[in-house]
């Protein structure tokens, strides 16, 4: 049975601390453009339109992950409508929407999607919504985290939660207690994410938001030696004997 | 001039130091407080153009341990900063007199054009 919202109850996806988050996040695509293109208009070349162009078609999907949540969260039935999904695919469009721009901050991108994983519970779109915000954000930040060229894997793997789909970096991005505190602090302060990002963590807490309107979860894990933030979802069990 | 150039974002700092280089300057960029540290210790900078806030440690305190070593004690320091320089006006005095910090720009309305002209005036203080 889904859950109904309460009364006066108001979905994270609404909240004004995301709204702010949102907005101060946007600040910067907007600078790198304008600054880019001043800079393009010194040297007098057309060589920095592509740049313009990633950043802009970045900035624009993280709106759109952010609408999409708030419209649902916006409508009557708080719940998304949920389907089996194949993880695999997700992570590979995931990866796909996300390459333009980590090619330009330098990260190196990977999917790994060896393992053979059944359907799991999720609204699609939101599950790729709440990927493409979170790997927005990580590989923006990575690069300020360790070495010059950074590892960033798609992955997933099973834990005894559920099955695990989630950004995987060589460095250690947030501890559990670390998101916890960015989640208090999400709008309220201008780097809730310090140890991650110098920005306000947008994409982590839309990724958080449109994961908890799934009923999902997203948790600090590791996938083998890598550390990461991953969804947790829950498998099909309808078609587990398939 | 040798410019220390602190920015935290991978294409913000290839924009400006391009531009900083075009216009004659050498430009050694950091991401972070530490690597900042080790940056100025390679090559000590004539002026730091500074984003205050970093990750995991902040522009002020980079500029406290920057302005502990005797060596960087007088190189001049611009603030070039995504932090609205009103949310400064409490710590103004202490950024200015006691860290060294002689110009505080605000990034999202400073041009490249307004960047390269302040960072001259700068040339032209140089001791």
């Amino acid at each position: 049975m889904g859950q109904s919202r309460q009364v006066g109850q108001q979905s994270p996806l609404l909240s004004e601390q995301l709204l702010l988050a949102i907005a101060e996040e946007l600040k910067l695509p907007l600078l790198q453009i304008a600054r880019r293109a001043e800079l393009s208009q010194l040297e007098n070349t057309t060589d920095g339109l592509k740049e313009m162009q990633t950043t802009a078609d970045m900035a624009i999907r993280l709106l759109d992950s952010y609408l999409f949540g708030a419209r649902l969260a916006l409508e009557e039935e708080y719940r998304l409508q949920m389907e089996p999904v194949s993880v695999s695919s997700v992570l590979y469009d995931t990866g796909q929407q996300l390459d333009s721009l980590a090619k330009l901050y330098g990260v190196d991108l990977q999917l790994n999607i060896g393992g053979r994983f059944g359907p799991v519970m999720a609204n699609r779109q939101g599950l790729q919504s709440a990927l493409v915000s979170l790997g927005y954000s990580l590989i923006e930040a990575l690069p300020n985290l360790g070495d010059k060229r950074v590892r960033l894997e798609l992955a997933a793997h099973r834990c005894r939660y559920g099955i695990v789909a989630g950004l995987y970096s060589e460095k250690e991005q947030l501890t559990v207690e670390a998101l916890r505190q960015g989640r208090r602090l999400s709008g309220h302060a201008r780097q809730p994410l310090v140890t991650l990002t110098h920005g306000s963590g947008a994409g982590v807490f839309v990724a958080d938001a449109i994961l908890q309107a799934m009923d999902a979860e997203l948790k600090p894990s590791r996938h083998h030696n890598l550390y990461g933030l991953g969804a947790i979802l829950q498998p099909n069990l309808q078609t587990s004997l398939i | 001039m040798e410019i220390l150039l602190v920015e935290p974002d991978v294409l913000l700092a290839r924009t400006y130091a391009r531009a900083l280089e075009q216009a004659g300057h050498a430009v050694n960029v950091a991401g972070t407080a530490q690597t900042a540290i080790h940056a100025a210790d390679d090559t000590t900078p004539d002026l730091v153009v500074l984003e205050m806030q970093l990750v995991s440690h902040s522009g002020i305190e980079f500029l406290y341990e920057f302005r502990s070593y005797d060596d960087w004690r007088k190189v001049p320091v611009l603030a070039l900063s995504q932090v609205p320089p009103g949310e400064f006006m409490g710590t103004w005095e202490l950024l200015q007199s006691e860290l060294g910090v002689q110009k505080y720009l605000y990034k999202p309305r400073t041009t490249l054009a307004k960047l390269l002209k302040t960072v001259d005036e700068f040339a032209t203080i140089k001791p």
